[in-house]
């Protein structure tokens, strides 16, 4: 028997995680297609959105707003349903899938901490900042964050009771938190997720280590080249950097080496040159011209559908989950810049999505 | 019946309707139900059509009842609902009903605010009064001192261990008076509020909590909550701030709270007068809520159905295309051609009630588009009809074995469930079903089981109907046998005395065995006076060779019965070829099929009845077998009948003189059949698109005529293609004549299981009980009497019930309808806004 679940990990798959891999394609049937997108940026007014998004799998979800909705009050409902669907998800899940769906929210959380961190410093309200965060990564002691005023505070009162406890070890050595700390604690705890959840699919095994490894891997190198491109005209030092890049993605360890020693854009560039994956990616920008429509930015975002989309390809392993929230996310992202577009009478740009399927 | 054998006759027609009374028109058509319309904007997105503001307008009407049904929900106020059906309201009153209802909303939302604000006060007031009682007792009990004293050590121990605390460094000397904070948070947050407190000051806020008894109702959602007092002790004003931050942080609610307890009583007194105003105050309002809701709760269904009533119409109207000058819809339909003369009344009446000049008309189109089949049924054959339509719904005016089936059904089911006492408990259940029809049918959400059971209610009162009778031929009641007209068996007295002997003696009673045999004269029991006059002699019951007997019997008669059902869906091929004027198929296909059948299983009936009628019980040791004689008919094989010790010949092989000439012939003839049928169509298919084409070729007026006669089915396909599908076909008959016939023996082997099992039941349970000879059996009897009751009704009325049923459903869909039935056609659906308040919503096709 364990010969056989060694050998072939599938045999045994559909045992714990069979029906909520079933419930995920069901939920990815209703991602909305290419159709479904070219009718919604026909959309003259917000109502007109609301009703197509009636027909498609979203339903009624905005039955009950009264009529001039709002663009945030989209988000928030679309945020809503796709939360709920995760949270259902996430009930149901055992062991090891729940702590992969877990280790899926920890992203929000980091994103959250920061939002706070930052906003706080600001000076401004938390109710306000609370209710900007992001659901999928809320916890119990959110709120009280902004009590601490120094990281070695923030970490002994707040995080230490949260699952990001493990990832803040590093950065417990930042003394004040200004602007430029928090920027270098959200690049650090974001590595240590990264590597952490890296390793953690690796000993999974299986098709879920071929499909979420490479995810992530991309995941870390769009964050070592987004982490160089916005430090040019910073004061981080190339040292700093070097701490900064996650370690689990395909440019470690040359391509890493070779962005710390990039100064300007054109040497990030070179560096992609000797991968092919991005070596595509930066061509297709410069391809462009100055007056390209895509950003880099947007061009990752593409780049990381597809890899999404690949996920669905194969089945028996845990990337779907992960997909799945992330086409969602971009769907959600999707809809809400056509949303604004159409609210604001802005139809240059409105084609400026990215298609899931 | 005469409109049930084909679908009604439908027509495509198109519907001319002047804008000024379009709605009324459509409202009327809705309301008449008997037209299904196209969607001529099938490639328009939903928000570029033409009502789709009149749509949002419903949608917001429709939100604004869901929020008031909500709020009637929450109040528990009752919807009335009374399943009345409304008339499609007219366009203004969609107006007036937008008004109210938004004026409805405004205010219940004002109160909702009005009364939430209330709530939020009561609710502080509560807790304030709770924190106070608490604050009482800490300073009557003396615990002050206390904690003051743990305080200060704890600062002492945290000044002793670290030195880099920012707290312990910022403290102020120890002398200072110790302040507390008080307030309420939600019960379930207290560990992790007070694990924050001592994380961030490192033990010198002391915490004390102690949970609320009472639940309290949370304003705004209006579900209860558990929350818990805390008192935090603290020195300093460094610390204060902290504690602030994290009871913000945990939306924990702060209160005043003085630290003199004479205060405190003062001000416990102050707000237990507050609390009285308010829960009067609160009082009213609640009332004034609830008549607002308790009026408008009246109108919420007729409401719903309103709006979604005007929604249906619009939602069609969108369907509809403009003509040029803007000044008619036109709109395309199926309508039954027999209605048509409705349909022109309805846009009549449209067109009066929206006072147009123009009248608005119907017109039937021409068009090679199949019409939808549509079956005119009533409450009684409508459970039929279903049967039929799940299996596949009729080619349009095919003809429709639901008619047959009203009758052969049940029938069937009776045959496979031949108990009359079990038939009797389910025609009594059905009749309850029938006798509270009205009732019953005005139930919403039944679910499903429920709907279905009582949907089909008319066939399972038939089915319970055959049941009694087949029972009373198999003579079983709950496995008994009833003694109607006296046995035509005579026992002998040599039974009597063994009986009387055992039951004298007192012993267990133990009835003696014996057969039934009418030659053996000798015997225990005795034939005589001829036959019994309806169904089994009772006498079988108790013998030991009753199923040898009844096998037999049920065995030929499955057969018998299978054959004249199959012979008779053949038959109404002939409806079909007639009808659709294909004479070729009536003669290579109807009338092979029917050689090959009677041939060989037509044959095997006709010696099943020569064999009851010839051969008596005095000539059974010379009665040829039939199974053995069908094969050896097959194999061609003939064996000479031995003659008898006395002379006579012992008919053992052979029931008849010449026997193997004519079976002979049946069987040349039966293979004959098959390539009749295989080639016969093809080939004259085939001869006769020639014929065209060579006509065409001479005579060109000539080929017009002839090319729309072709046009029957598969002519236009090549050989090759018509010769595959004929293939198919003939095999599939063949094979299928054979295994149907088998099949149909279900009917003795279902039969044979129910008998068995009742049998069974009553042996375990019933029986067991009637073994008793004191008086304790009275007691005993009336226990294992619910055990027999509920086993029947169980096991061998629900669940044989089902699994029959299941058989005779099988045997109409495959073995009866694959004689004749294409089933290929779509159903009529109808916009019939009729339907809404039984919470249909129709959707334009």
């Amino acid at each position: 028997m364990t010969l056989l679940t060694n050998l072939f990990p599938e045999v045994m798959f559909n045992i714990n995680d069979g029906y909520l891999e079933g419930l995920t394609r069901g939920f990815k049937a209703g991602i909305l297609t290419r159709t479904d997108y070219l009718n919604l940026v026909q959309c003259e007014s917000i109502d007109d959105l609301k009703l197509h998004l009636q027909s498609t799998d979203y339903g009624n979800f905005l039955a009950n707003e009264p009529s001039p909705v709002q663009v945030a009050v989209i988000d928030e409902k679309l945020k809503e349903k796709m939360v709920q669907e995760f949270r259902h998800i996430r009930n149901q899940a055992v062991e090891p899938l729940s702590t992969f769906l877990d280790y899926v929210t920890y992203s929000y959380m980091i994103d959250n901490i920061v939002l706070l961190i930052t906003g706080s410093l600001h000076g401004r309200p938390i109710g306000e900042l609370i209710a900007k965060c992001h659901p999928l990564g809320s916890f119990e002691q959110m709120e009280a964050l902004n009590i601490a005023s120094t990281t070695a505070e923030l970490y002994n009162a707040v995080i230490v009771d949260t699952p990001l406890a493990p990832f803040f070890a590093d950065c417990i050595s930042e003394q004040d938190l200004d602007e430029m700390n928090i920027e270098i604690i959200r690049n650090k705890l974001y590595k240590a997720y990264l590597e952490s959840f890296y390793d953690f699919c690796k000993n999974l095994g299986g098709t879920t280590q071929e499909v979420m490894c490479e995810i992530l891997a991309f995941e870390a190198d769009r964050r070592c080249f987004t982490i160089t491109i916005n430090s040019f005209g910073t004061e981080l030092t190339k040292d700093d950097r070097l701490n900064l890049y996650p370690t689990c993605g395909k440019l470690f360890p040359y391509g890493i080496v070779g962005l710390t020693r990039a100064s300007d854009y054109d040497q990030v560039r070179m560096v992609a040159e000797s991968f092919s994956e991005y070596k595509k990616i930066f061509d297709d920008i410069g391809n462009q011209g100055q007056g390209g429509e895509k950003t880099l930015e947007d061009k990752f975002f593409e780049y990381e559908v597809k890899l999404n989309v690949n996920g669905f390809m194969q089945q028996f392993h845990y990337g779907v989950f992960y997909s799945l929230f992330k086409l969602k996310e971009q769907e959600c992202r999707n809809i809400v810049w056509i949303a604004e577009c159409v609210a604001q009478r802005h139809r240059a740009k409105i084609d400026n999505y990215i298609p899931i399927f | 019946m005469g409109s049930l054998f084909r679908s009604q006759e439908m027509a495509l027609c198109q519907v001319f309707l002047q804008s000024e009374a379009a709605y009324c028109c459509t409202a009327e058509l809705g309301e008449l139900g008997v037209a299904q319309f196209r969607d001529l904007n099938r490639d328009v997105n939903a928000f570029q059509r033409k009502f789709v503001n009149e749509i949002r307008r419903c949608d917001d009407i429709e939100r604004i009842l869901r929020f008031l049904e909500k709020q009637c929900q929450k109040e528990k106020v009752p919807i009335l609902r009374l399943g009345e059906n409304p008339l499609t309201p007219s366009p203004r009153e969609l107006a007036d009903l937008e008004t109210t209802l938004e004026k409805l909303e405004l205010e219940m939302k004002e109160f909702n605010t009005n009364y939430e604000a209330l709530q939020r006060n009561n609710m502080d007031l509560l807790e304030l009064k709770h924190v106070l009682r608490k604050a009482q007792t800490i300073f009557d009990t003396g615990e002050m001192g206390a904690i003051q004293d743990s305080a200060s050590h704890a600062e002492l121990m945290n000044s002793l261990t670290s030195r880099c605390g920012p707290v312990a460094s910022g403290s102020p000397p120890r002398e200072a008076s110790i302040s507390f904070m008080a307030g309420t948070i939600l019960a379930s947050k207290v560990q992790a509020f007070e694990r924050l407190i001592w994380r961030i000051s490192r033990g010198t806020i002391l915490v004390r909590c102690s949970d609320i008894e009472t639940l309290l109702q949370d304003p705004h959602t209006g579900e209860d909550v558990r929350k818990s007092i805390f008192f935090a002790f603290y020195q300093g004003e460094q610390l204060k701030s902290r504690v602030k931050k994290v009871c913000d942080a945990f939306r924990a609610t702060v209160f005043p709270c003085p630290d003199q307890p004479q205060d405190i009583r003062e001000m416990s007194i102050q707000i237990m007068t507050r609390i009285e105003d308010l829960k009067t105050l609160l009082g009213h309002t609640q009332q004034h809520r609830q008549q607002v809701l308790t009026a408008s709760a009246k109108n919420v269904d007729s409401w719903t159905v309103k709006v979604r009533k005007i929604k249906a119409v619009y939602s069609l109207m969108n369907c509809f295309n403009i003509d040029t000058t803007q000044r008619c819809f036109i709109g395309e339909a199926w309508c039954p051609t027999q209605d048509l003369e409705r349909i022109r009344m309805a846009l009549l009446r449209g067109s009066e009630a929206a006072e147009c000049s123009v009248p608005s008309f119907i017109t039937p189109l021409k068009t090679n588009d199949t019409p939808p089949t549509y079956h005119k049924t009533n409450k009684f054959t409508s459970g039929f009809q279903a049967i039929v339509d799940t299996y596949g719904v009729a080619t349009y005016r095919e003809v429709n074995p639901a008619p047959f089936t009203v009758i052969t059904f049940p029938f069937l089911f009776g045959v496979m469930f031949g108990d009359a006492g079990h038939g009797l408990v389910m025609t009594m259940m059905a009749s309850v079903l029938l006798w509270k029809e009205k009732v019953i049918s005005k139930q919403k959400d039944m679910g499903e089981i429920a709907s279905t059971i009582f949907g089909g209610r008319y066939i399972i009162f038939l089915m319970g109907l055959f049941s009694i009778y087949t029972g009373l031929i198999y003579n079983d009641v709950f496995s008994r046998s009833l003694n109607i007209f006296g046995s035509r068996w005579s026992a002998q007295r040599s039974v009597y005395n063994l009986s009387e002997d055992a039951a004298n003696n007192d012993t267990t009673f133990v009835f003696p065995t014996f057969q039934l045999d009418p030659t053996n004269t000798s015997s225990d029991y005795i034939y005589d006076n001829g036959p019994y006059p309806f169904g089994l002699d009772p006498a079988w019951q108790l013998a030991t060779n009753k199923i040898n007997f009844s096998n037999s019997y049920k065995m030929k008669m499955s057969v018998i019965l299978g054959v004249i059902h199959m012979l008779f869906g053949i038959c109404l091929s002939t409806f079909n070829h007639t009808y659709f004027k294909k004479k070729i198929n009536l003669i290579c296909e109807f009338v092979p099929q029917v050689i090959f059948l009677s041939c060989m299983f037509g044959y095997l009936v006709v010696l099943l009845f020569y064999k009851w009628i010839v051969f008596t019980a005095d000539k059974s040791g010379c009665t040829p077998g039939l199974l053995i004689g069908l094969i050896n008919m097959f194999l061609l094989k003939h064996q000479e009948n031995p003659v008898n010790k006395d002379g006579t010949e012992c008919t053992i092989y052979s029931f008849y003189p010449h026997q193997s000439t004519v079976e002979t012939i049946l069987v040349v003839v039966a293979v004959l059949c098959f390539p009749w049928m295989l080639f016969g169509k093809p080939l004259y298919n085939r001869w006769h698109t020639k014929r065209a084409h060579y006509s065409e070729v001479h005579n060109i007026d000539e080929a017009t005529t002839t090319e729309s006669s072709t046009d029957d089915g598969h002519a236009g396909d090549g050989f090759m293609d018509v010769m595959i599908y004929q293939g198919i076909h003939t095999i599939e008959f063949c094979l299928g004549v054979v295994s149907n016939t088998a099949s149909y023996l279900r009917l003795w082997a279902l039969s044979l299981a129910h008998t068995q099992l009742s049998e069974v039941i009553w042996s375990m349970a019933l029986a067991r009980g009637f073994a008793f000879n004191s008086i304790l059996g009275v007691p005993v009897l009336f226990c294992i009497f619910s055990f027999w009751a509920i086993g029947s009704l169980c096991i061998l009325i629900l669940m044989e019930g089902m699994s029959a049923f299941l058989h005779a459903l099988r045997l109409h869909w495959v073995e009866f309808q694959n004689k004749f039935y294409g089933g290929n056609g779509y159903p009529f659906e109808p916009f019939d806004l009729r339907q809404i308040h039984e919470g249909v919503m129709p959707e334009p096709a």
